[in-house]
């Protein structure tokens, strides 16, 4: 079953179109990834799926309802203010908001699901720790954790081992590694580095001169990406 | 002690005046917090400005309408709230259109809001003479003047905004922190923001004329930069802004009585006050952790 489809779909901010007539389809359990060259469009496209930015033509379509299925959505890090007083558990509470009406107050079950989605990122001990002064990598597994507490069947990450060491790349990736084999989490990922998919990813997006194609990883690193 | 033993006694004239002030002591904090979060804190000034504005149109008003002013007119009264909320939500929710639009810079936009407030302040007030002097009253903030009537509106207007502010407190935090996360989880973002300066817009207007723009100012800021000094979680960050806030403008009340000093300029001194003296103490801690070197 597909879970997103886009139909020459054009995408950009104003009326300056940045990707024009992209069609991309992802599976239900699939693995994929959004890659190509600096201000190619990849992060351009992942904020027109997720609904951030409108779509310019074609039909982008989540056969998921995503009021009953959100989405688990992982920004790039440095977008979040970390002035903000709040703890671990307080950020990844905040996943829970996506099926909580307003008025609705936060209850057992929501603390237990953020509470199992830090042990699932391994991040349970640092709960009660502020949110800004956790490491690079830390907070991406947080935010990670965030996105699973709304507990969704897609989960779209962009660029989330940016600035991190090799060691919290690679717990990362673990990390999606597990979710997408065991819980058959559907992942799509903006990133930089086409080494980290290998074996992982089922097909690649590759992202440049305003066009999408679907890629093999091995076809992308025999091209040296 | 005894000063404080005085004012709390149940039949201490001034008690309307102490409620009030204690209310905005508490209420402005709470809003307050969205401020500093949000990094608006500029707009702490610029609204209080918008709010004079809006008594020196609504005085106008009345001289073009009614005739000359008197104080203490209960219509002045009125038309001075009415005014005020009106030009306070006016500004806060042209700010939040321009904001979503992002056009120019956020600070030049509040700059010019304040300039323009101010420019309209003065040009109002010369268009009606009479209404100097009625003004200056109003600004001044009338928290001595409280009367059982008008604490019950202000009671019943700021019970009403800790309410809100308390049952959205999750979309308020959504919205501030994480707005993208909130447009992917489908909430109406636009819709919690407009909630949330009206919120602020008219704690703000009610703030102006109970206690005048330098308290209301005073205690936007003040209660929520000290907590965020000593919490970490937002939830005590919220309710630490506003105990400080009330607490301090206890305190200021009693060394204004005591003192015989200035009302708010008392209070605002207290809440600064503790607002150093918390940052000299984390300084002081976080220099005495630093080990020396050998």
């Amino acid at each position: 079953m597909c879970v997103l489809r886009l139909r020459d779909v054009s995408l950009g901010y104003g009326r300056r179109a940045i990707l024009e007539h992209v069609d991309l389809e992802v599976a239900d359990g699939e693995f994929v990834a959004l890659l190509g060259p600096n201000g190619a469009g990849k992060t351009t496209l992942l904020r027109g799926i997720v609904g951030l930015i409108p779509v310019m033509a074609g039909t982008l379509e989540h056969t998921v309802d995503r009021r009953t299925s959100p989405l688990g959505y992982v920004p790039q890090r440095e977008s979040l203010d970390p002035t903000f007083p709040l703890t671990v558990f307080e950020v990844v509470l905040m996943g829970t908001y996506a099926r909580l009406p307003a008025l609705r107050r936060v209850g057992r079950r929501q603390r237990e699901l953020a509470a199992q989605s830090l042990d699932l990122v391994g991040l349970g001990a640092l709960a009660g720790e502020r949110f800004a002064s956790l490491s690079g990598g830390q907070t991406q597994r947080g935010l990670i954790a965030r996105a699973l507490a709304a507990e969704p069947t897609f989960l779209l990450l962009d660029e989330p081992t940016a600035g991190v060491d090799a060691e919290a790349t690679a717990a990362i990736m673990r990390v999606l590694t597990r979710l997408n084999r065991e819980q058959r989490l559907t992942v799509l990922l903006v990133t930089h580095q086409p080494r980290m998919l290998q074996g992982l990813a089922s097909a690649v997006f590759w992202v440049q001169d305003g066009r999408v194609t679907r890629r093999r990883v091995e076809e992308v690193m025999v091209a040296g990406a | 002690m005894s000063t404080v033993l005085e004012v709390l006694r149940p039949g201490f004239l001034l008690r309307d005046a102490l409620v009030a002030s204690v209310l905005i002591g508490a209420v402005c904090p709470l809003v307050g917090v969205y401020f500093v979060l949000r990094r608006m804190i500029f707009l702490g000034v610029a609204l209080p400005q918008l709010s004079a504005a809006g008594i020196a149109f609504a005085l106008l008003i009345h001289r073009m309408t009614i005739g000359p002013h008197s104080h203490g007119d209960a219509v002045d009264a009125m038309l001075a709230r009415g005014g005020a909320t009106l030009f306070t939500l006016g500004g806060i929710l042209v700010l939040a259109a321009l904001e979503r639009r992002g056009r120019q810079i956020v600070e030049a936009r509040i700059g010019m809001v304040y300039a323009v407030a101010g420019a309209l302040t003065i040009l109002f007030l010369a268009a009606d003479p009479w209404g100097e002097a009625q003004i200056v009253n109003l600004l001044k903030g009338e928290l001595l003047a409280a009367t059982e009537k008008s604490l019950a509106f202000l009671a019943v207007v700021l019970g009403a905004v800790i309410l809100a502010v308390l049952a959205f407190q999750k979309e308020f935090l959504l919205v501030s922190f994480d707005r993208d996360l909130a447009v992917v989880f489908g909430k109406r973002v636009a819709a919690w923001d407009t909630l949330l300066y009206v919120l602020c817009g008219v704690t703000i207007s009610f703030g102006v004329l109970a206690a005048g723009p330098l308290v209301t100012f005073g205690f936007l800021l003040a209660p929520p930069l000290t907590a965020r000094m000593l919490t970490r979680r937002m939830l005590t960050f919220s309710v630490a802004s506003a105990a400080i806030g009330a607490v301090s403008a206890f305190v200021g009340f009693c060394a204004a009585y005591r003192y015989d000093m200035p009302l708010g300029p008392s209070e605002v001194a207290v809440s600064a006050a503790v607002l150093l003296a918390v940052a000299g103490l984390r300084g002081l801690r976080r220099r005495m952790a630093v080990p020396r070197p050998a």
